[in-house]
């Protein structure tokens, strides 16, 4: 690892262990909840018992002592009473005479010396609503849908248009139709939410906390609490994951924590236990997508027509966005003239659906790679063969109208997946239905080929221009340290890591040199939001120019101020001039403190002149690159008990340059397992009063060690030439695949084909025995 | 919310004392073995009591001991000791193999097996197990020890026919003798999973004819359950594909499980019949 061959690049490409693991190991990592913070009062929030109705009052019991409590509803909002997130429809807090719209929906927060006194106080406040009938899931809004498209309560709509459909169809020999069904799905990070709300002297708020996004509370809050973004600051602590469930959902706690804390003037906490956590924040998103395709008998797709219908919960909150992520990614892979695309974001009285690794796409993909699969089936093609044969590649034209660049690894990440796999031999000894000579299991393989946009949709990351510095600022321990200061947070993905290795390099420093304070909005740049799969790419480019900008400062001053003017370079920790001496970086880094003060890079993010995008028509250049990647899954099936193990899993990523090779691989390998949970096994519904029903981890089943299966993770690179250091969006792809390359597998095994998952022995067995059961 | 009540729990040193704690109302605790199910019941919302009685460790629950018919195992036992403990691993294998899927590693070596049958889930994984073995149950108490056989322990959902007054001594289990048993469970995944349904069997079969079948099946009603119709038609008949098939749909016609948040109805009723497949075609 410390073989030094060019000056640059010597960090990136190297299996650095992380910055951060000492800490995490030893267990010395303090999260919100292990801080002491003296004097604060704990918030818990008093919720509707009912998923609809009218909230009519709000009565406190009598015969309870409230003197040490500070109970805070709806007239304690200091401004309009609305989190201003996609829409201003959500309150922060019901109002009495409003309409409630979820179970759960916050009515009043209460705080108190101890936990215990605030949750005897919240169960002291009686919430009387008048009820009315909810509508609790997405299988109700889609019969709805059904019989009368328009009676859709839809939160927001968007359609992709790409040639016609009509015509498309026209010129087909076959027209492939079906259904595919996803449930919620819980982030499950280790850490619970929590954070705590300072009231400040002058009026303005300080939050801390478990967030994802410190910006988006900064921008969020403002109507309600009536202070400008300067006036909410907001820091991070060490986050135990988040997934995507710290992303919006704290800027609603740290709405409700500041309520009380804005009314006693004292901090308030609130930390939730894991019930309470499943119970009342949010999921990934359900989804119906059906698909109409039509298809020559050659295998041309001469249409794609799609409807995608996410379950957004009471409120849009971010829904519009995922729902955007989703139908871009509908069709995305696969070579086709004629696309209508239909998205809609349905309302239901359950808890808002929010951010989850994948943000859309795999619900899309999990669409789409089934029914490639049933196309492949209906034409008596191989689904390998065919996928061959239609995925897009340089050249191609998306829906949206973008021609692939070359630097798309698409064909690269298949054809390795299928050799590495040996797919088209596995193929072979595929059951269907009926054990083959020597196999005491059904068997089956399947595969699953997709794209996952790199950063904000569209001009997104033209519009936002992220901002960051890498700072020469301080000495620690009489040693001179690089601050990285942007507002990307570590939860667990390993950013402040590679980061540091980009640092690094740029600076031509040891990593030893290099710190990443934990996002401050008072002290960093916006960045923007750890999500989208945008940090490595964008903001990793960020840090790459400012630290090159720094290491030109510095080596402006040392040229002056040590080689009388000749042009200096800092290098290998030394800042070498022709002819002179070499000065190590700390000498001249200290000088440099000393005599003019502390300096600071700085890079503001553009995307190239020639990307184009329409919102409106959603035409365009929808993702600035694209990560690739081809999943096979081999799985066993159980002919006693219709029980399902996933054997072995090939993956193979291009996810552009890879930073750091063993913390990718970790991504790959976890996202695969949060997969394999969203494709057999996690399941959680509202259709009992809009209540999830599975809020224990003894009820909600996550993957253990030992339902892992077998890995073969391998990379192919096909840098983002544009932002080096080339790395394209990893986070969120290796959740997008798996679980249709499983229902496929499944397929293959059984001859049955399950539309909706996860794929359980229950289902295995119902499809098994129903007449019909899930044929395409 | 986090558990800051306080409890007054006693540590008896002998099972003497322990009985003698528990014959009156006023020093009874709440007995506490592993605590593998008790802490996580209160920390879910199941009252917390005033007092508990912690019966880990306590020497005369922690004995296995191995006579020429049968072997007492202690109610205190854990599923780990059981799952290391070889020399008993031929007499009781149903038993130890319900043992050995119990939770994982962690929840082994602590978990008890008078625990386990004291909690009185349907989905407690040794209890078809120990049904099988036609066996029985040693309660204590300050009036001495009585017997109560397996089949009638479990009264009803999270019901036992031990008195507030007594403590699970031990299990009092019959060798298997020439016997087969098998124990097979279904899960939510590979470890930390409770059970959608399980079997245990004990099957006697002496020159391709059934002598004698017990069967049990447990998360198929509110108690664990000896599968009487099947073994009654099994008895005496000969081994065959045709007997199987007769016994898989007695089963799944005889069983009346219901659905909740870990599976089905209907996929309860065919898996009971298919793990009595699995049990006659392994034999
Ligand atoms: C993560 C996890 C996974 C689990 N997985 C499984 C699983 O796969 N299968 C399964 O069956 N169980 C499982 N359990 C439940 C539990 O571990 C077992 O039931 C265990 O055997 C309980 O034993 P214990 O000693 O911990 O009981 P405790 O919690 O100490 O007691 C349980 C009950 O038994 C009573 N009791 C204990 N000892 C006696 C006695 N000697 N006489 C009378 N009453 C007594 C107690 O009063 C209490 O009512 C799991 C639990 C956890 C936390």
């Amino acid at each position: 690892m410390t073989k030094r061959t060019s000056q640059s690049v010597r960090w990136v490409g190297q299996g650095m262990p992380r910055v951060d693991a000492d800490g995490k190991v030893r267990g010395t990592t303090r999260y919100v909840n292990d801080v002491d913070y003296k004097g604060v009062l704990h918030g818990v929030v008093v919720r509707s018992p009912v998923a609809r109705g009218i909230l009519k009052g709000l009565v406190p019991d009598p015969a309870f002592d409230w003197s040490p409590i500070v109970l805070a509803t709806a007239k304690d909002v200091p401004g309009e009473n609305v989190v201003v997130m996609h829409d201003r429809t959500m309150p922060l807090i019901a109002e009495i005479g409003a309409e409630i719209r979820y179970r759960g929906e916050p009515v009043a927060v209460v705080a108190a010396r101890t936990p215990e006194l605030a949750a005897e106080a919240a169960r002291r406040v009686r919430v009387e609503v008048e009820e009315l009938p909810p509508l609790l899931t997405l299988q109700e809004a889609i019969a709805i849908f059904k019989a009368t498209p328009e009676k859709l309560d839809s939160m927001k709509s968007q359609d992709i248009v790409k040639g016609d459909v009509a015509t498309g169809f026209a010129a087909a020999d076959e027209i492939v139709e079906a259904e595919y069904w996803a449930g919620h799905q819980e982030q499950l990070y280790l850490e619970n939410q929590g954070l705590v709300v300072f009231p400040q002297k002058d009026g303005s708020i300080l939050a801390e906390g478990s967030i994802q996004c410190p910006y988006f509370p900064v921008h969020e809050l403002n109507d309600c609490l009536k202070l400008p973004p300067e006036k909410i600051r907001v820091r991070q602590t060490a986050i135990g994951g988040a997934f995507g469930g710290k992303e919006e959902y704290p800027t609603m706690l740290i709405g409700y924590a500041a309520l009380p804390a804005l009314k006693s003037g004292k901090p308030v906490k609130i930390a939730y236990e894991r019930n309470e956590d499943i119970l009342f924040t949010t999921k990934r998103h359900p989804v119906w997508v059906r698909y109409k395709t039509g298809v020559k008998k050659d295998g041309t797709l001469t249409a794609i027509e799609c409807d995608f219908i996410l379950d957004g919960g009471a409120y849009l909150t971010i829904s519009d966005v995922v729902m955007f992520r989703g139908i871009l990614h509908c069709a995305v892979a696969y070579r086709c003239e004629n696309v209508t695309i239909r998205g809609k974001v349905a309302r239901t009285n359950s808890f808002p659906c929010g951010a989850f690794r994948g943000f859309g796409a795999p619900q899309a993909i999990w669409g789409i790679e089934s029914h490639v699969d049933a196309i492949a089936a209906r034409l008596g093609r191989a689904p390998h063969e065919y996928r061959r044969q239609i995925h897009a590649r340089p050249g191609d034209v998306t829906p949206t109208g973008q021609v692939l660049s070359k630097e798309n690894g698409s064909t690269a990440c298949l054809e390795l997946a299928l050799k590495r796999a040996d797919f088209a031999k596995k193929l072979k000894q595929v059951s269907r239905g009926r054990l083959r000579k020597g196999q005491r299991k059904l068997y089956g393989v399947g595969l699953a080929f997709f794209a996952h946009g790199s950063a904000f949709t569209g001009d997104g990351e033209a519009k936002f221009k992220a901002k960051g510095r890498v700072e020469l600022a301080r000495l620690e321990g009489g040693k001179p340290v690089v601050d990285i200061r942007v507002s990307s947070t570590e939860m667990g993905q390993g950013v402040h890591t590679i980061f540091t290795q980009i640092a690094a390099d740029a600076l031509s420093l040891p990593p030893a040199h290099v710190r990443f304070p934990m996002a401050d909005t008072g002290l960093v740049p916006n960045s923007g939001p750890t999500v989208a799969s945008r940090t490595t790419m964008v903001v990793g480019n960020v840090v790459h120019r400012a630290a090159q900008d720094l290491k030109r400062q510095i080596e402006a001053f040392a040229s002056l101020r040590f080689f009388q003017g000749a042009p200096a370079e800092l290098r290998a920790s030394q800042l070498v001039a022709p002819g002179a001496k070499p000065v190590p970086f700390a000498k001249v880094a200290k000088a440099l403190l000393a005599e003019i003060g502390p300096a600071s890079g700085f890079f503001q993010f553009e995307l190239p002149a020639d990307i184009r995008w329409d919102q409106a028509t959603f035409k365009g250049d929808s993702y600035p690159g694209y990560s690739w990647s081809a999943n096979v899954a081999e799985v066993e099936i159980d002919p006693l008990t219709c029980e399902l193990e996933v054997k072995r899993v090939t993956a193979i990523v291009d996810v552009g340059r890879v930073i750091n090779p063993t913390l990718a691989a970790g991504q790959v390998e976890g996202g695969l397992t949060q997969a394999l949970g969203y494709a057999i096994m996690e399941k959680i519904g509202t259709g009992k009063n809009g209540l999830y029903d599975a809020a224990r981890l003894q009820t909600y089943i996550i993957p253990t060690a030992l339902d892992v299966p077998e890995y073969d993770v391998k990379f192919v690179e096909y840098p983002y030439s544009f932002a080096p250091p080339g790395g394209k969006g990893l986070g969120e792809l290796p959740m997008d695949g798996l679980a249709p390359a499983i229902a496929n597998a499944v397929e293959a095994a059984t001859g049955r084909r399950l539309r909706q998952i996860p794929i359980t022995p229950e289902s295995i067995f119902a499809a098994l025995h129903a007449p019909q059961g899930g044929t395409p | 919310m986090k558990i800051t009540e306080t409890i007054d729990i006693r540590f008896p040193k002998t099972l003497a004392e322990a009985v003698r704690l528990q014959a009156s109302e006023k020093t009874r605790g709440k007995l506490l073995a592993g605590g593998t199910d008790l802490m996580v019941q209160w920390a879910a919302g199941v009252p917390i009591p005033k007092r508990a009685v912690s019966v880990w460790n306590l020497p005369e629950l922690c004995a296995i001991e191995v006579f020429p018919d049968r072997i007492e195992i202690g109610a205190g036992v854990t599923h780990a000791f059981l799952r290391d403990a070889v020399q008993i691993h031929r007499h009781v294998p149903a038993l130890i193999a319900a043992a050995a899927t119990v939770g994982a590693k962690q929840i082994q070596a602590r978990g008890t097996l008078g625990g386990n049958a004291a909690n009185a889930s349907p989905a407690g994984d040794t209890a078809p197990a120990l049904l099988v073995t036609g066996g029985s149950v040693l309660l204590a108490s300050v009036s001495g020890t009585r017997e109560v056989p397996l089949a009638e322990f479990w009264t009803g959902y999270r019901q036992i026919a031990a008195r507030a007054d007594e403590i699970i001594l031990a299990f009092r289990l019959p060798k298997k003798g020439k016997a087969q048993e098998r124990f097979r469970k279904i899960g939510t995944r590979q470890a930390q999973a409770i059970s959608k349904v399980m079997a245990a069997s004990r099957i006697l079969v002496e020159k391709g004819t059934i002598r004698s079948a017990a069967i049990a099946l447990g998360s198929i009603a509110p108690t664990p359950v000896r599968l009487a119709e099947v073994e009654a038609f099994l008895a005496g008949k000969k081994l065959s594909p045709k007997l199987i098939d007769e016994a898989e749909k007695l089963a799944q016609a005889t069983v009346q499980p219901i659905a909740d948040i870990r599976s089905t109805a209907e996929y309860r009723r065919w898996a009971s019949g298919r793990l009595v497949r699995d049990a006659l075609e392994n034999l």
